[in-house]
């Protein structure tokens, strides 16, 4: 009987439930899902994480390639994050080039992450050749918040970035790689981000699933590292009131700690 | 593969001519249709050749062009083959429609042709690691009367056969940059060895029995096809099941037996009609004379 | 190369570092190679097949999904809701399967490109034909049933473990079916066959050392319950003989490999039963 009300009247389904002040996956509105992180997953990478927030799963891999530097910054090297939302993580996506949603969530995630790394100490030699970081996020299940896992996802994989030395011969123009000697990237800051719906234009819902955020009159993506504020997006809909934004400031920042946390134990466990 | 109607009547009775080993057009299961073979007729390309087969018309040229190889395998040379299903061939091509035939083909000739034992890549590599020749197979389609991939691998091998790759005379290493001069004389070429290249046989079961050649109509009532490349000396180069069904490990198992015999005579076959074309060329080479000979 | 104005695009060439690394990589492989004659480096037996893992349900918003490990190769499937199969104007009898096999860009030794390759593209097909056989087509006349494979690292039988792991999605998305299908991969070097080879010795398995030496890769995809061979896909070059050698093992480890599969659905069957009970 429930299935059916709510796939014909799914906004009055969720109205039901939220008079009780509980959502129908059994959480409070403002209780977040459960994260998992799992460092180094893919040992063909150099880098890798698996991050799942109740049902939505993201994977990184970051390839690391040997690129020749821009002429305007000849001592920094690359990084470029993609974020990837394949046909098969959601029924929305068709095969083809990257749709819309996928193309803003790369912005935003590259935007959340730019400051993350010093694109200077990719370089190694002087207009001639520097570490390129291809980052490439995979969305395998897309249940919301897809942008939340993806950053941490991101954030996890560039910590087990683990980097060859590379010696340049000037004169000869060729790189030598040495696999035995590898070195970490400095990972300067550590931001994660929490999403909110707003349904009705009243209630506010951490971490909503994909079927709240298609219901949900406007939407809020809080990007913080548990102290400092990097981004606050929210892309027109409903109004928000100042407290309100607050309110959701002061979750994102407990479950950066918490998630930070989790990165750092999860980087610490593994053993290469 | 071509839009071919045919009412269940009309594949009871193919399909009781294969039972019988006579099928429609007189021959016995192991039979092929005429080939006819023509080589060097596109003049710009390095190397061309054009099969009929039956009602199958396929007209391959080879260029070839100065390239880098790869950096992971600098002692190689490249090839590629590209298939164009023109939609002359069959109105099922038109638009973007014969797009999948067309990659499943140029696909499964690649992988035949992958192996060096085959086709060494290395004869093509002019300098290791900065310059090699890239092949370019083009392949066209001009009509589509049944078995394809047959008719394309004769006319690939052939064309091969028929390429002719300039010969390098000088190469002028200027720091980084490579000056090569090529022969000035138009005929002073060498040959690919097209000796251990593949032929594809493609065998359709229909009923219980497995065809060589199949018409288009014959494709139509087939179950299960196979598509091997078989060298001259029997080897197999690949292997692929080209439609829906499937088929008892057994029946595979015979199947391979038949597929190699019949692919090393059509290799012969295709040898013996080589070496006849080339003699007829080789007469009707036009005499040099004049001061640049 | 043209620009990808929808992704972040790094530098022009950019190149694995691999290539570069001190010490001469040739070495490498015949060293490899002497050592794979005596024995595998994970100390498997020549026809010992790697573990395998498989799980069904694993993308929440899929009709059907499902995930397999051999080992460290790892390829995720989904399976959607059948549709009717756009840009056709004609009717078609049978329903189509529409397959799309990816490698992810980070899965391979080298870097690959968002794009579809030619490569991927074959896989596509081979993985369309293997299924197709298992499928009951009939059913669902004029439409389309989407099959998505991700590969999420390789580390050889890719396509097997693709093969396997969509047969499972289809029969988790409830499409009807004539029996589940899996496959197995073989490399051929010499007169030494390996079951189920790692990357590195696939690699191995694609270059011959020596004159008219058997050399290549077998893919096996086989419906255990009817013993019937849906796909066979088969590269190098060798001998009749020994294509129909490795046929027989091939075929006898999908038949082994069946009842892992036949298990696994049953559980996913079981669990949803008794989460409905609840």
């Amino acid at each position: 009987m429930a299935a059916q009300y709510k796939s014909i009247h799914p906004v009055k389904y969720y109205r039901d439930f939220l008079a009780q002040d509980v959502r129908p996956d059994g959480r409070t509105p403002d209780k977040t899902r459960t994260v998992t992180v799992n460092a180094n997953s893919i040992s063909t990478s150099d880098g890798s994480a698996t991050v799942r927030i109740g049902n939505t799963t993201v994977i990184c891999g970051i390839k690391a390639e040997l690129g020749k530097p821009k002429a305007d910054e000849p001592e920094s090297g690359f990084v470029v994050p993609n974020v990837e939302l394949p046909p098969l993580c959601s029924p929305c996506f068709r095969p083809g080039p990257p749709s819309e949603e996928a193309q803003v969530m790369t912005c935003f995630v590259a935007k959340a992450t730019s400051g993350m790394v010093d694109l200077k100490q990719l370089g190694i030699s002087l207009d001639n050749l520097a570490w390129v970081l291809h980052i490439d996020m995979i969305c395998l299940d897309y249940d919301g918040c897809v942008q939340d896992a993806c950053v941490i996802a991101l954030s996890t994989a560039l910590r087990t970035v683990k980097l060859p030395k590379v010696d340049y011969d000037e004169d000869t123009k060729t790189p030598t790689v040495h696999l035995n000697q590898r070195t970490s990237v400095d990972v300067k800051s550590s931001p994660v981000s929490t999403s909110f719906a707003v349904f009705d234009e009243e209630i506010i819902l951490s971490d909503p699933t994909a079927e709240e955020e298609s219901l949900s009159s406007a939407r809020l993506t809080v990007v913080t590292d548990g102290k400092s504020i990097f981004s606050v997006h929210k892309p027109g809909g409903s109004t928000l009131t100042e407290v309100q934004l607050q309110d959701c400031i002061s979750i994102a920042k407990e479950r950066a700690n918490l998630v930070n946390e989790m990165i750092r134990v999860a980087v610490g466990s593994v053993k290469r | 593969m071509a839009g071919v109607l045919l009412s269940e009547a009309e594949k009871t009775f193919i399909l009781h001519g294969v039972q019988s080993d006579l099928r429609n057009d007189g021959r016995s299961r192991q039979d092929y249709r005429p080939i006819e073979l023509e080589l060097d007729i596109v003049t710009h390309a390095n190397g061309s050749a054009r099969v009929r087969l039956a009602n199958t018309d396929v007209l391959v040229g080879v260029k070839t062009e100065i390239d880098v190889p790869k950096p992971e395998k600098p002692e190689e040379g490249k090839v590629e083959f590209f298939v164009d299903c023109s939609a002359n061939a069959t109105p099922v091509f038109e638009g973007k429609g014969g797009e999948e035939l067309a990659t499943e083909i140029s696909n499964f000739l690649a992988s035949s042709f992958a192996s060096s034992m085959s086709f060494d890549l290395k004869t093509l590599c002019i300098i290791k690691g900065v310059q090699c020749w890239k092949l370019y197979v083009d392949i066209l389609i001009l009509e589509c009367g049944g078995n394809l991939f047959d008719a394309v691998s004769l006319a690939v091998k052939a064309a091969l056969h028929n390429t002719m790759v300039p010969r390098v005379e000088t190469v002028a290493m200027d720091g980084g940059n490579v000056d090569l001069q090529l022969s000035g004389d138009p005929y002073d070429c060498w040959r690919l060895d097209t000796k251990n290249m593949p032929c594809l046989v493609t065998l359709s079961k229909i009923g219980e029995h497995f065809i060589v050649d199949s018409t288009a109509e014959e494709e139509e009532c087939s179950m299960a096809s196979l598509v091997f490349s078989v060298t001259d000396g029997g080897r197999l180069n690949s292997l692929c099941k080209t439609s829906v069904g499937s088929l008892h490990p057994h029946t595979l198992a015979e199947a391979l037996k038949v597929g190699v015999d019949v692919g090393v005579r059509l290799n012969k076959a295709l040898d013996q009609a080589l070496a006849r074309e080339d003699r007829r060329l080789e007469a009707d080479k036009p005499e040099r004379f004049g001061f640049l000979k | 190369m043209p620009s990808d104005n929808r992704r972040i695009q790094g530098p022009e060439v950019s190149s694995p570092y691999c290539l570069f690394q001190s010490g001469n990589k040739n070495v490498d492989v015949h060293s490899g190679r002497s050592e794979v004659l005596s024995s595998r480096k994970d100390s498997r037996k020549f026809m010992e097949h790697r573990k395998i893992y498989l799980k069904t349900g694993v993308v929440s918003q899929a009709k059907g999904s499902a995930y397999v490990e051999f080992d460290n190769t790892k390829v995720i499937c989904s399976v959607f809701d059948p549709r009717e199969i756009p840009n056709r104007i004609e009717y078609s009898q049978h329903g189509e399967l529409f397959c799309v096999f990816k490698f992810a860009p980070f899965s391979c030794l080298t870097r690959r490109a968002h794009q579809q390759d030619a490569q991927e593209k074959e896989l596509s097909l081979c993985l369309k034909r293997a299924l197709e056989p298992a499928v009951c087509r009939h059913e669902f006349p004029n439409f389309q049933v989407d099959i998505y494979v991700m590969v999420l690292e390789n580390d050889g039988g890719s396509l097997a473990a693709a093969i396997t792991c969509a047969g499972l999605a289809l029969a988790d998305a409830h499409v009807p079916m004539y029996d589940l299908v899996t496959a197995a991969s073989l490399g051929v070097t010499g007169d030494k066959l390996l079951m189920d080879p790692v990357e590195e010795e696939e690699s191995l398995c694609q270059n011959p050392n020596k004159e008219n030496q058997n050399h290549g890769l077998i893919t096996v995809a086989l419906m255990g319950a009817h013993t019937q061979v849906t796909q066979m896909w088969q590269t190098g070059s060798m001998t009749a003989a020994c294509v129909s050698d490795a046929l027989t093992h091939l075929v006898q480890i999908c038949e082994e490999t069946y009842p892992i599969a036949q298990r696994c659905l049953v559980k996913s069957v079981v669990d949803t039963i008794s989460k409905k009970a609840q």
